[in-house]
C-alpha cells in the first residue's frame, strides 16, 4: 500500500519536473539566456531518480505480492518464484510503460552529462524536445495506464503471470530491447534540435553516431533475446515468425542500420544532411507507431496485452503531434547542401552507402506494408487477410541476392572517388566458384535449383569477402566484424532452412518410431508437483548409427492461470541442434511428439552477437579511418 | 533505358521465383499446414498449434491429399470455407495490388533518386 502511494507520488513529482523543464526552457529561449548549470543537471537527476523510485516501488509491490495494487493483482501470484515476480513488473502494459519512461529519462540525463562539448543551444533544444516526449508519456501513464491503482477490498490472491512469459531470456528481453527501442528517442530529439540550431555537420554526425551505435547494439541484442526465447519456449522450433510484434522491432532496426551507414557519409563528406534527418526522425516515429499498433490491440499477436481503445487513441494523437512537429521543423529549417564539393562519384563509398540505404528502405517497406496492410484492408473493405512467411520470402529473397553481392563489393570502394577496377576478373572467377559450390550443396535437396544456387552462391561469396576483410582491414575492424557477422548470419539461416529435418507423430509410452537413419523411443514419463505448476517430464532415446542420446521434453500445467506450456529439450552442438517437444493430446497418455534436427542454430545466435559486437567495438574505439 | 533494365530484372526474379516455387511443391501435410493460420489461436499456424481446430484441419489436409487433390486445390477449398484469413500467403489480386506493388514502386523511386544524385551530378561536371 505504502509502496504504491510512494510510486504514484514520485511519478507525479517526475511529471511536475518535466513540465517545469519545458516551461523553463521556453522561458530561457525567450530571454535568450541559455545556460546548463549544475542546477539544471540536478533537477534532471531528481527527475530520473523519481521515475527510478517509482519503478522500484512497483518492483517492490510485485516482490511482496501486494495485491492492493491492481497491476500486481492482474499479473502476479504468491506461488511464483522471486525472479519472475520481479520480471513480472515489466511483463505487463503499465509496468512496461513505466520502464519506457525510465529509459526516456535515463537517456536525456546521460545525454546532458556526455554532451558538454556540444553547442549550448543545441543541448538546450535537445532537452526541450526530449522533455516534450517525456511529458507526453507521463500524461499517458498517469491518465490511462497508472501502474499504482489501488484495489479495495484487497484480494487474497493474484491472477498470475502468463506462464510463457516466465522465462529467463524473456525476463531480461524487455529492458534490453527498450534501451534500444526507446533509446532512439534521443536520436530523434538530437536531430530535431540540430536542425533548428543548424549544426547538422560532420561534428554533429560524429557525436550522434555514438548514440546511434549504443541504441543499435541494445536493439540488436534485444531482438536476439526475443528470438532465442521464441525458439525454445513457443515450441515451434523456429526463431522468426514474421509476427507483427517482431516486425515492429525489426522496422526501427532497419531504419537505424540505414542511419548508421548514412551518418558515416555525413561525418566524412558533410553530405546527405536532409536524408540523415529523415532517417533519424523516422526511426523513433517507427518505434512509437509500433507501440501504438501493439498497445491499441489492433494487431493480432502473441505479444498483445489487455487492450484498451482509449490508450490507442492517446498514443495515436501524441504520435500525430510529434510527426506534425517534426515535419514542420524539417521543412522550415532544412538546408540544401548545394556546395562545390557536393559531388558523389559513381564508384565511391558514398554511392555504395546510398545503395545500402536503398535496399534497407526496400526491406523496411516490405516489412512495414506486410504488417499494416491487413489493418487497412479490414477497415476499408471489411475483409481479413493474413500475411505470413510466404509473402516475405517472395518479396525479400529476390532482393537479398543483389544486396549480398553489393555488400561484398561496396565496402571496398574508397571515399570520394575510386575506379571500376574493383570489379576485376579475379572476383568474377571467385563468384563463379562460389556458385558452383552452392550448386553442389543444394542439388540434392528439394529446393528450387536456380534461385537457391544464386542465393547460396552470393551468400558464400559475401562470406569469403568478409572473412578476407576481417583479416586485412585493421582500421575498419568494427565494420568488418559486423559485416562478417551478417554474412555468417545469412549463411547459417540458409543452411538451417535447407538442412532442417523434422519428424512428428502421436506416441504412447513405450512406442518407437524410425525416421531416416534415427530411431526415437518413448521410454517413460514422470510427474512432478511444483509450487506453481505440475510437470510431466518424458524420457526419449534418440538412437542413430553411432550414438544414442536421452532427451527430456516437458509439459507444464500451470495452476494460476491454468495454462499448458511445452518446454522443449534442446541439445546444442557446433553443427546442429537436436530439438524435441511434446504436447498433450487427450488425457495424459498420448502425446504429439515433434523431433527436429536444426543445423547451425548456434551460429545464428553467435553471428547476431558478432553483428552487435561490431557496434560495441566502434563505440569504444577512439580512432577510426 | 536503365530503368527498363531494372524493371526487367525485377520481373525476371519474380517470374523465376514463382515458377520454381510451384515446381518444388512437395505434397506434404506439414508444408501445407505451415501456410495456414490457426483461426482460434493467437498468431500461430495450424502446423504449430495443437488445438482441436488445428488437428481437424490437419486431418482434413491428409484426407484431401490421399484423395489426390493438389496443394492449391486444398488452399482454395479452405478459403471458401473460412475466407482468405486462413492462408498466410495473400493472393495477388486487385485488392492486394498495393501490398505487392508498393515496395517495388518505392524501390524504383529510390533507384531514380540515387541515379539523379550520382549520375546527373557526374554529367554536370
Amino acid at each position: 500500500m505504502i509502496a504504491s502511494k510512494l510510486g504514484y507520488y514520485s511519478l507525479l513529482l517526475g511529471f511536475a519536473i518535466s513540465s517545469f523543464l519545458l516551461f523553463y526552457s521556453l522561458n530561457s529561449f525567450k530571454k535568450k539566456k541559455l545556460s546548463i548549470g549544475s542546477n539544471l543537471v540536478s533537477v534532471m537527476s531528481i527527475q530520473l531518480f523519481s521515475v527510478f523510485l517509482s519503478f522500484v516501488s512497483l518492483i517492490y509491490c510485485f516482490l511482496i505480492s501486494d495485491f492492493s495494487n491492481e497491476t500486481v493483482y492482474n499479473n502476479s501470484h504468491t506461488t511464483k518464484p522471486i525472479f519472475y515476480k520481479i520480471s513480472g513488473s515489466w511483463g505487463n502494459h503499465e509496468g512496461s510503460l513505466l520502464l519506457w519512461l525510465l529509459v526516456l529519462t535515463l537517456f536525456i540525463f546521460l545525454f546532458v552529462i556526455f554532451s558538454k562539448k556540444q553547442p549550448i543551444k543545441y543541448r538546450f533544444l535537445t532537452i526541450f524536445f526530449q522533455q516534450l516526449i517525456i511529458t507526453g508519456f507521463f500524461l499517458f501513464l498517469i491518465l490511462t495506464s497508472n501502474p499504482f491503482n489501488l484495489l479495495l477490498p484487497v484480494p487474497k490472491e493474484g491472477l498470475g503471470l502468463n506462464p510463457i512469459l516466465q522465462d529467463p531470456a524473456l525476463a531480461i528481453h524487455p529492458p534490453i530491447l527498450y534501451l534500444g527501442y526507446v533509446g532512439t528517442s534521443i536520436i530523434f530529439s538530437a536531430s530535431l534540435s540540430s536542425l533548428v540550431n543548424k549544426n547538422v555537420n560532420s561534428d554533429w554526425a560524429k557525436h550522434v553516431k555514438k548514440w546511434t551505435l549504443l541504441t543499435w547494439v541494445f536493439l540488436t541484442i534485444g531482438i536476439l533475446l526475443g528470438s532465442i526465447w521464441a525458439y525454445y519456449e513457443l515450441g515451434w522450433g523456429g526463431f522468426w515468425f514474421w509476427d507483427p510484434v517482431e516486425n515492429v522491432s525489426l522496422i526501427p532496426w532497419l531504419c537505424l542500420t540505414a542511419l548508421l551507414h548514412t551518418l558515416t557519409v555525413l561525418e566524412k563528406r558533410n553530405l546527405l544532411k536532409s536524408w540523415t534527418m529523415i532517417l533519424s526522425i523516422a526511426t523513433f516515429t517507427f518505434s512509437m507507431s509500433g507501440t501504438f499498433l501493439v498497445r491499441s490491440g489492433i494487431l493480432n499477436s502473441v505479444h498483445t496485452f489487455a487492450n484498451d481503445p482509449e490508450r490507442g487513441i492517446f498514443i495515436l494523437t501524441f504520435l500525430f503531434i510529434l510527426v506534425f512537429l517534426s515535419v514542420i521543423l524539417f521543412f522550415s529549417y532544412q538546408e540544401n547542401d548545394k556546395n562545390a564539393q557536393n559531388q558523389i562519384h559513381v564508384f565511391s563509398r558514398e554511392t555504395s552507402i546510398l545503395v545500402n540505404n536503398w535496399f534497407m528502405m526496400y526491406f523496411l517497406s516490405v516489412v512495414l506494408i506486410g504488417t499494416i496492410y491487413p489493418i487497412f484492408i479490414e477497415v476499408l473493405i471489411n475483409e481479413k487477410i493474413s500475411i505470413g512467411p510466404p509473402f516475405y520470402n517472395k518479396l525479400l529473397i529476390p532482393f537479398l541476392i543483389p544486396f549480398l553481392i553489393f555488400m561484398s563489393i561496396g565496402p571496398n570502394f574508397r571515399w570520394i572517388k575510386d575506379n571500376f577496377k574493383k570489379i576485376n576478373y579475379l572476383r568474377i572467377f571467385l563468384f563463379i566458384i562460389c556458385l558452383s559450390l552452392s550448386y553442389f550443396i543444394i542439388k540434392d535437396t528439394s529446393l528450387s535449383i536456380l534461385i537457391s544456387t544464386i542465393f547460396g552462391g552470393s551468400a558464400i561469396y559475401l562470406f569469403l569477402t568478409t572473412v578476407k576483410d576481417l583479416f586485412r582491414k585493421k582500421l575498419l575492424i568494427a565494420q568488418s566484424i559486423s559485416h562478417f557477422g551478417f554474412s555468417l548470419f545469412i549463411l547459417s539461416i540458409l543452411f538451417n532452412s535447407i538442412f532442417s529435418n523434422e519428424f512428428s507423430a502421436n506416441m504412447k509410452i513405450g512406442e518407437e518410431f524410425k525416421y531416416k537413419n534415427e530411431s526415437i523411443k518413448f521410454l517413460n514419463l514422470k510427474t512432478f508437483e511444483k509450487d506453481n505448476y505440475k510437470s510431466l517430464v518424458a524420457n526419449f532415446e534418440i538412437v542413430n548409427s553411432n550414438s544414442s542420446v536421452s532427451m527430456f521434453p516437458e509439459v507444464r500445467i500451470y495452476n494460476e492461470p491454468n495454462i499448458l506450456t511445452s518446454e522443449a529439450d534442446i541439445i546444442t552442438s557446433v553443427f546442429a541442434d537436436k530439438f524435441i517437444v511434446m504436447n498433450l493430446i487427450k488425457g495424459e497418455e498420448i502425446f504429439n511428439v515433434r523431433y527436429q534436427t536444426k543445423p547451425f542454430m548456434i551460429w545464428i545466435w553467435m553471428s547476431t552477437i558478432l553483428i552487435a559486437l561490431g557496434g560495441l567495438v566502434s563505440l569504444f574505439k577512439k580512432k577510426y579511418e | 533505358m536503365k530503368i527498363f533494365k531494372i524493371f526487367f530484372f525485377i520481373f525476371c526474379f519474380f517470374y523465376i521465383f514463382n515458377i520454381t516455387s510451384h515446381v518444388q511443391a512437395n505434397q506434404d501435410v506439414d508444408k501445407i499446414s505451415k501456410n495456414l493460420r490457426c483461426l482460434i489461436c493467437q498468431g500461430q499456424s495450424v502446423y504449430d498449434s495443437q488445438s482441436d481446430f488445428a488437428l481437424t484441419i490437419k486431418m482434413l489436409i491428409k484426407n484431401k491429399l490421399q484423395e489426390g487433390e493438389s496443394e492449391d486445390e486444398i488452399y482454395d477449398y479452405l478459403k471458401t470455407l473460412y475466407g482468405e484469413w486462413i492462408v498466410y500467403d495473400p493472393e495477388f489480386n486487385k485488392k492486394n495490388l498495393l501490398l505487392w506493388v508498393f515496395p517495388l514502386i518505392l524501390f524504383i523511386f529510390g533507384g531514380l533518386l540515387i541515379y539523379k544524385k550520382v549520375f546527373i551530378n557526374e554529367h554536370r561536371k
